[in-house]
């Protein structure tokens, strides 16, 4: 008994999950590596944070959901909607681009603030409030902004400099991915939040037991909705990310934009039933899956393997997952 | 008011259910005022028009009849719809190149439906895993083998006149609509084994009381994956009866239709927490989806409006089943 | 012993049909341990539910420090320095020690969370009480004598006066029971009152000072713990007349054959080596106190929970019960305690309740023979007087008593031959309470049923029983035959450790 349990307590110091999908990552792009010379590329990398920024935004966000025991299935079409209207205020209405901007984040929030009242007020189980704010969200981007494409600007063009914030041009011609900059800046203040603040103290301790950090006279309600809008503004973000990085958004698209999400942050060890999970591993779940995004082509399987692969992966997570917490 | 609720024939039907027809033909009565104040020169009373709602209501009712059972149980499906294509577009490219007979096509779309079905089952029952997570994982797995399977081509089933376009009798016959005769019979069976026998007996007593229904000595495990199995199955039903009245179906889509379908079944007084389900509510809901998509369009609006309505219905039907168990107890 | 800190006067509180408290007094002293004491449901939760708020009182008056008070939350009662320290812990597995200990008041630095400070406040705080816990450990990690050592922790560190430890000792091993004394002991010293709730004599007679003795709601008296015998408290515990007439010998043959034997079972911390023999026609009761592992043992041998080791014959023959299945196959019926959660399928109908558990037997072809198990369900219905209008009304309308019908009719309805109540008359109103007592005697003398009754209240083990079983702490402390069992014996057998 009581051996297991320091051994239980050393293989969580170096957290057993962590070592293992950092290994997984290594194998795969070294098998990537090794099965395409194509794929030895600089281009390849900047390909691949390409999926990654709006992908690692929505993990980011969802992480907080999930910890509470909940979920967010709306990001992945709020997403689109958010970039869309955004785009959209900007072509069409003639507004400043920063209007865009906040609008594209503040759809993004009161989304997550409508998810997070309902869920907890109302007492909606998550997974069907978020699956109809994904519904909703998905049919809202096309109405509000009717019908059109979402066109973000591109490069050189009038606010083209929305394109760098991403992605950089060098003087020499090579493209720096300044992105990943902002993106590790993100993930070491999330990281702070979650387990610096009251915010990200209280949403574990939602996750953890709801009813003891009630009883400890703690404004559970605020809390929790707070977590599902940390949710919603990240998808905001995303969007953004999204938008600058592929331009065009087709209204009506977007749904399944949140497995990947949703499983980067499982495989990353945050757990279903909530009470538990890091910024860092959600970081590389999404490096896993983005890896599994960009390196699949390259060796012959076609875009659409990826869609089988999430969705086994995302199995495969959540197994684990259950077998872990019933261990426990 | 108590007084028509206790009705013997309204009790038998359900009052939930009249109400829905109410519903249906209020929705008939807008449409057809609407529509030609809004699109002048058209009309939304035709016949026409009927069996269009008619041609979408079978596919969207055959999903509802599978994912009320799922529901009885107290788990969800959401991933019939991508399922309904990929059972569509893998049985199509079969019969349109590799020339295999379409009777056994269609054996091979029920088969994947029930393969999904299977899975699904297996993991949520055996293995313990939230059912929305498990079926939204098979949900990209059927968008995906769909796509992989065609090579992401556009699959499209025989047309009328062509030798083997005998299937789309299924729907329609002569202007006689073959499919809501099926359905309908399709829907008699549903109610049957749900009300009928041991399976839906269970099925809706897991729903209300897992562990009372385990501890009484039941293989609950068994039970529950059989309803994901019938689930996957008319799912792969479903797909024939897509084909049957557009014939062309795309790999990699097919999830708005999930919520339709869920959509239909809450509509119709199934509830999402489980133990009560209603499979005549399944086919009004299913009824009221299609006439809605209808309506939308001959009014001129996109189908985005159709997505907007059918999550808010989603939101409030739960909402009033979960405030009406509130009150309850 | 010094002042007296807190005085409760004539607290009543009635809940809809039960009297839980009539006009309780109690007197805390700073700087003593007060034992409180008295069987399960004789008021000692919901006394102390009133003191910190969680219940409104109806009557009477709480006078504290010299001022009456009355709280309306517990957190208000903790702000003015009492608190609880619950039996369930209310921890946060996921945090530290110290986030736990200063939920919902951590100290800030800027926008974060001062976590050094909390960690280090927590040290303090340990220091104090002489534990050896490292702040920044998790939780879940922790013993749960190391979580309680933490309860206590975040007691102190609310500035309290009187502290609350309810069943402090029911999960802990001996030497953090000692621990745990030490602690009380060195917050007596610091002029604390300390209320302790426990059912182990043994820990009274160590730690507490005085004693205060509740019965059947009713406060008894206090005794001075030096001055006092294991058999003065358990006279006090025990000391009602029992009105309703107790059996007075077995009534069943001696010969009778065994139907059930259970041959050193175990399944986990709560059951340890348990064997019994039930005997055919006979009521064996179930004796304890709460978490003695009466309903542990029993779910293990019906296969709800799995079990370690240990053998089990049925009329003789070895039998092998891996889940619930084998043992509703072999003729075995569980009726819980929790029926609303156990027992019945709330939503549904009696008749659907009762075929439950042998639908099988009920289908014609593929269909179920609706006019068959209605046929059944009716004939049931009016054996056992189930007060209803109709075998289709849903169970969720019925009262407890008749609930606990429908779970016995489920039971019958699949013939099973040995019946395992529960608690069979939690919640059940007084009246419907005879008709279950009936009802089982009836079932024992004309159907050839067998029973095994858990219970915990001790005048409906000496009506019922045949023959006793006393457990404690997850052990068979002893058996004893009806003709020779008197309450202090169970009592005596209830609160032994070895």
């Amino acid at each position: 008994m009581n051996r297991a349990k320091t051994k239980n307590s050393f293989l969580k110091k170096i957290d057993l999950q962590q070592v293992v999908i950092i290994s997984v990552l290594i194998i795969l792009f070294a098998f990537f590596s090794v099965a395409s010379p194509a794929f030895r590329k600089y281009t390849t990398i900047i390909t691949l944070f390409g999926y990654m920024y709006y992908i690692l935004l929505m993990a980011i966000g969802v992480t907080f959901p999930l910890i509470t025991g909940g979920v967010d299935l709306s990001i992945g079409t709020g997403l689109v909607c958010y970039s869309i209207v955004g785009s959209y205020l900007i072509n069409h209405q003639g507004m400043p681009i920063w209007v865009g901007i906040a609008v594209t984040l503040i759809l993004g929030t009161l989304m997550g603030a409508f998810n997070g009242l309902i869920v907890a007020i109302l007492d909606l189980p998550p997974f069907i409030t978020t699956l109809c704010t994904m519904m909703i969200a998905r049919g809202l981007g096309s109405i509000l902004a009717d019908g059109m494409t979402g066109v973000w600007p591109v490069a050189g063009s009038e606010n083209g400099w929305v394109r760098s914030v991403l992605k950089m041009n060098l003087a020499d011609g090579t493209i720096f991915p300044i992105g990943m900059i902002w993106m590790l800046i993100i993930i070491v203040i999330m990281t702070l939040v979650l387990t610096k603040t009251r915010v990200g103290r209280y949403t574990i301790a939602i996750g953890s037991n709801k009813e003891a950090l009630r009883l400890s006279g703690v404004r559970v309600v605020k809390w929790h909705v707070i977590a599902y809008m940390i949710s919603g503004f990240f998808a905001g973000l995303a969007a953004l990310a999204y938008g600058w990085t592929f331009t065009t958004i087709t209204p009506g698209t977007g749904a399944g934009f949140e497995l990947d999400a949703i499983g980067a942050a499982i495989i990353g060890g945050t757990s279903m039933k909530g009470g538990k999970g890091s910024i860092i591993g959600t970081f590389l779940g999404v490096l896993m899956i983005s890896l599994l995004k960009t390196g699949l082509p390259y060796v012959n399987l076609q875009a659409n393997w990826q869609q089988i692969i999430t969705g086994i992966v995302l199995i495969v997570a959540v197994t684990i997952d259950m077998i872990r917490s019933k261990n426990q | 008011m108590e007084k028509i609720k206790n009705n013997r024939v309204v009790r038998a039907i359900g009052f939930n259910r009249i109400v829905l027809i109410g519903v249906i033909i209020l929705l008939y009565i807008m449409f057809s005022v609407l529509t030609p104040l809004l699109h002048a020169g058209t009309t939304f009373v035709s016949y026409e028009r009927i069996m269009s709602a008619l041609n979408y209501a079978y596919f969207i009712g055959f999903m509802a009849l599978g994912v009320t059972f799922v529901i009885a149980t107290g788990g969800i499906d959401f991933s019939i719809g991508p399922v309904m294509f990929a059972s569509a577009v893998i049985s199509g490219y079969c019969l349109t190149k590799y020339n295999i007979p379409l009777p056994l096509c269609i054996v091979i779309s029920l088969l994947i439906g029930l393969a999904f079905g299977i899975l699904n089952g297996y993991f949520v029952a055996y293995r313990f895993l939230p059912s929305f997570i498990t079926s939204m994982a098979s949900m990209q797995i059927a968008k995906g083998i769909g796509s992989v399977f065609t090579k992401t081509q556009t699959v499209t089933w025989p047309g009328t006149g062509n030798d083997n376009s005998w299937y789309r009798y299924l729907v329609k016959w002569n202007n006689i609509p073959t499919g809501f005769i099926i359905l309908c019979l399709v829907a008699v069976i549903c109610a049957i084994v749900l009300h009928k026998t041991r399976a839906g007996r269970y099925m809706l007593c897991i729903g209300s009381n897992k562990e009372a229904v385990r501890l009484s000595g039941v293989n609950t495990k068994k039970w529950e994956m059989l309803a994901y199995m019938i689930c996957g199955l008319l799912a792969g039903i479903a797909a024939i009866f897509y084909v049957g009245a557009y014939t062309t179906v795309q790999p990699g889509l097919g999830d708005t239709f999930n919520n339709e379908a869920i959509a239909a079944c809450v509509m119709g007084g199934t509830s999402m927490a489980g133990g009560l389900a209603s499979i005549l509510g399944a086919i009004i809901g299913a009824i009221i989806v299609a006439l809605m998509q209808e309506g939308i369009l001959a009014m001129g609006f996109t189908i985005s409006y159709q997505y907007v309505l059918t999550g808010l219905i989603v939101l409030v039907a739960v909402t009033a089943d979960i405030m009406s168990r509130k009150r309850k107890n | 012993m010094g002042d007296v800190i807190l005085t409760m006067k004539g607290i009543d509180k009635s809940f809809p049909g039960v009297r839980a408290l009539d006009k309780v007094d109690l007197e805390v002293r700073k700087g003593e341990v007060l034992a409180l004491m008295g069987e399960n449901g004789a008021g000692k939760s919901t006394l102390m539910k009133v003191l910190t708020g969680i219940y409104t009182k109806d009557a009477g008056t709480i006078t504290y420090e010299g001022r009456e008070v009355t709280y309306h939350n517990p957190r208000e009662a903790q702000a003015d320095g009492i608190v609880i320290v619950h039996q369930e812990l209310n921890m946060m597995g996921h945090l530290t020690v110290a986030q736990n200990i200063f939920i919902g008041r951590e100290f800030k630095k800027g926008p974060f969370i001062d976590d050094a400070k909390m960690n280090e406040e927590a040290r303090k705080l340990f220091r104090q009480l002489n534990i050896d816990i490292d702040p920044k450990a998790t939780m879940s990690d922790l013993t749960v004598g190391m979580q309680q050592m933490c309860e206590i922790a975040k007691a102190i560190s609310h500035k309290a006066k009187v502290i609350i430890f309810d069943e402090p000792s029911a999960a802990l091993t001996e030497a953090e029971i000692n621990r745990l004394f030490e602690i009380i002991r060195e917050l007596r010293k610091q002029q604390m009152g300390i209320i302790y709730i426990s059912h182990r004599m043994d820990e009274i007679k160590r730690i507490t000072d005085r004693v205060s003795v509740m019965r059947d709601g009713a406060y008894v008296g206090t005794l001075i713990t030096d001055e006092c015998t294991k058999d003065d408290i358990i006279n006090m515990m025990v000391g009602r007349v029992i009105y309703e007439d107790p059996k007075t010998e077995s009534q069943v043959a001696p010969d009778a054959p065994v139907v059930l034997k259970v041959e050193h079972l175990n399944a986990g911390r709560m059951v340890q080596d348990v064997s019994f023999e039930l005997k055919k026609g006979e009521i064996l009761g179930f004796a304890g106190l709460m978490g003695a592992g009466r309903t542990e043992t029993l779910r293990a041998v019906f296969g709800a929970d799995p079990k370690e080791s240990g053998d089990i014959y049925l009329n003789g023959s070895k039998i092998n019960i891996k889940n619930p299945q084998d043992a509703v196959k072999a003729g075995i019926g569980y009726l819980s305690e929790d029926r609303k959660r156990y027992g019945v399928v709330l939503q549904k109908s009696i008749t659907e309740n009762a075929t439950l558990a042998c639908l099988e037997e009920y289908v014609k072809g593929i269909f179920i023979d609706n006019k068959k198990e209605r046929k059944v369900a009716k004939r049931y219905v009016e054996a056992l007087k189930t007060k209803t209008p109709g075998v289709d009304q849903l169970v969720m309308n019925l009262s407890g008593g008749n609930q606990q019908k429908i779970v016995v009719t489920k039971w019958l309805v699949n013939n099973c031959d040995i019946l395992i109540f529960d608690e069979p008359t939690r919640g059940i109103d007084v009246g419907a309470k005879q008709e279950i007592y009936e009802l089982m005697n009836r079932l024992v003398k004309d159907e050839g049923k067998s029973i095994i009754m858990i219970s915990s209240e001790m005048t409906e083990i000496l009506r019922m029983s045949d023959r006793v079983i006393v457990m404690c702490e997850g052990r068979k402390t002893g058996e004893l035959d009806i003709a020779e069992v008197t309450q202090e014996k169970i009592m005596n057998l209830a609160t032994m450790r070895d």
